[in-house]
């Protein structure tokens, strides 16, 4: 696909996922009081 | 190319835009703490604006694309570690160092540094001048890209170039302090994330579009178009020490931490990490693609490249300047690259003089010293520290992201392990600091020499070490710490509790 091997495609396809989901967590269980 | 009326009138609106931002933000300020954090008082918006302002530099337009140009896919990491070093920063460092600095009153991270450590003089100094010593690497590393910017559109020579990017920077930064840099970022940022997103797809659609473009990388060398290199630079292990260096190394770099302390509810640190790496992510991913855009458009005749030693940093110059049809746009199109430059370069000059002014001179050589003088000195410091680095830039580098990941290398060595270990292991203490800093500081400045000067020494080519160099000095720095802390005597349980020094992020 896009002309790119799927290996490139799944490697980096992959670590954005992970890496959004675990800022998600984070933002949906920090509860910062001043 | 030469500029036309349009282009010098629309380089030198945001200029004057830019100058008026600094002539307002100066009436704001009444004191030291108003100059070097904003009173404390930026909103969600101003504060994810500014963190991706003050990581997006010179690289990430003119070092990202030419990186993307000259290695291809395997350089695609870079788009995802340098996004996410804003969550890093704020989750891992911003939150605590938020909370004790609503009691401690911290303006800088040496504030934190000599606090946690017991080292009102030694560590805060030692802090102080590796931050002075990296911040000004950076520099270079912007004026240079400044430099670059101002050459190409307007044919002019570097030295003059230079000159017009340093005072405009210096004037804005030097009289308005952090709230013109805050501001000035603001609108910097929408200004380059809105470009981008325009811009990058035109060239991308001129060179044949997206997969087109993937297909004539894979042709030249099947390597472009894999995520990573067989072997050395940009190989598994070399990606994972990349990973590090710009995750770690960006979120503690003195510039880019100092900002945490500037915002007015830790409420911000919920979301900002996610709408900056959202934000910040996408136009990175944009500008990685114009560079392998430039790939095809050099193989296909479409334009060369100049014949300089860093000809891959015009990439996306020349990109702009073929694809987009109109002359009246190439001026919008210069600021947005410069609107990156100086986001990052005005931070950096407030930073040295911070550091000069309130950690140096304030807290250790003058601590009766009126606050008006402290104010005073850190302008002073704000315009030596342009005009210093612009002499240092006239000579540019052979390739601007070098320089760059060289700097944000020795941030990592000399500032990840004192403030990781600081705020997470109770059992860090002093002198523990001490050596890491300074062992960190010393070993990547040697091991960054070697490997840019391209060494063989005992038997060892430095120049194809299979981990970015400041990977070696990192882990020197985190052995440093373990042993020395274990050694010596521990820090008082009264500034661990102050500090809020323990296995979690934040108590509440």
């Amino acid at each position: 696909m896009f002309g790119l091997p799927d290996i490139t495609l799944l490697t980096v396809g992959i670590t954005i996922v992970v890496v959004i989901a675990a800022l998600l967590y984070w933002g949906l269980i920090f509860e910062g009081h001043d | 190319m030469a500029a036309d009326l349009v282009t010098i009138v629309v380089v030198s609106l945001y200029f004057l835009g830019m100058l008026a931002i600094g002539a307002w933000a100066s009436k704001k300020i009444k004191n030291t703490e108003d100059y070097l954090v904003a009173g404390r008082s930026l909103g969600f918006w101003v504060f994810v604006l500014l963190m991706i302002g003050t990581v997006c530099s010179g690289m990430s337009l003119l070092g990202v694309s030419g990186l993307g140009y000259k290695v291809g896919w395997p350089t695609i990491w870079e788009q995802i570690f340098v996004p996410l070093s804003i969550g890093f920063c704020v989750i891992f460092f911003g939150v605590k160092l938020h909370n004790v600095a609503k009691t401690s009153g911290y303006m800088t991270v040496q504030d934190y540094l000599a606090h946690r450590y017991e080292s009102p003089v030694a560590l805060r100094s030692l802090a102080a001048v590796a931050g002075i010593i990296v911040s000004l690497i950076y520099l270079v590393g912007q004026y240079t890209a400044i430099a670059i910017v101002l050459m190409w559109l307007f044919a002019i020579p570097l030295w003059l170039a230079l000159v017009i990017a340093t005072l405009v920077t210096m004037v804005y930064t030097a009289i308005g302090g952090l709230y013109a840099v805050a501001w000035a970022s603001l609108i910097q940022s929408v200004i380059l994330i809105v470009g981008v997103i325009i811009m990058a797809p035109i060239i991308i659609f001129y060179a044949g579009g997206f997969t087109h473009v993937n297909e004539v990388m894979a042709s030249i060398n099947p390597n472009l178009v894999m995520p990573w290199n067989p072997s050395g630079a940009f190989a598994v292990p070399y990606i994972f020490s990349f990973a590090i260096l710009l995750m770690v190394g960006l979120a503690c770099a003195p510039h880019v931490i100092n900002n945490v302390l500037s915002i007015k509810d830790v409420k911000y640190f919920k979301w900002a990490p996610l709408a900056a790496f959202l934000i910040y992510g996408a136009a990175m991913f944009l500008l990685k693609f114009t560079g392998f855009a430039g790939i095809t458009m050099v193989n296909e005749g479409i334009f060369a490249l100049p014949k300089v030693a860093n000809a891959q940093d015009y990439v996306i110059l020349y990109g702009i300047q073929y694809s987009i049809p109109h002359i009246a746009f190439w001026g919008i199109f210069a600021v947005i690259v410069l609107a990156a430059v100086m986001s990052t370069t005005d931070r950096l000059m407030l930073t040295i003089g911070a550091m000069v002014s309130w950690d140096l001179y304030k807290k250790v050589l003058r601590p009766d010293a009126p606050d008006k003088n402290v104010l005073l000195l850190s302008k002073i410091v704000v315009v030596l520290s342009a005009i210093s680095t612009m002499i240092l830039a006239i000579n540019p580098p052979e390739m601007l992201a070098i320089l760059i990941w060289m700097g944000i290398g020795v941030m990592l060595s000399t500032f990840a392990v004192p403030l990781l270990a600081g705020m997470y292991w109770r059992g860090a203490t002093r002198q523990g600091a001490l050596a890491a800093m300074s062992l960190g500081l010393v070993t990547a400045l040697i091991f960054g020499f070697l490997n840019y000067f391209k060494v063989v020494f005992a038997g060892v080519n430095f120049a194809t070490i299979p981990l970015h160099f400041s990977f070696y000095s990192f882990v020197i720095a985190i052995i440093a710490m373990i042993v020395v802390s274990i050694a010596t005597k521990k820090t008082a349980e009264k500034i661990l509790d102050e500090t809020q020094t323990g296995w979690y992020i934040s108590k509440d």
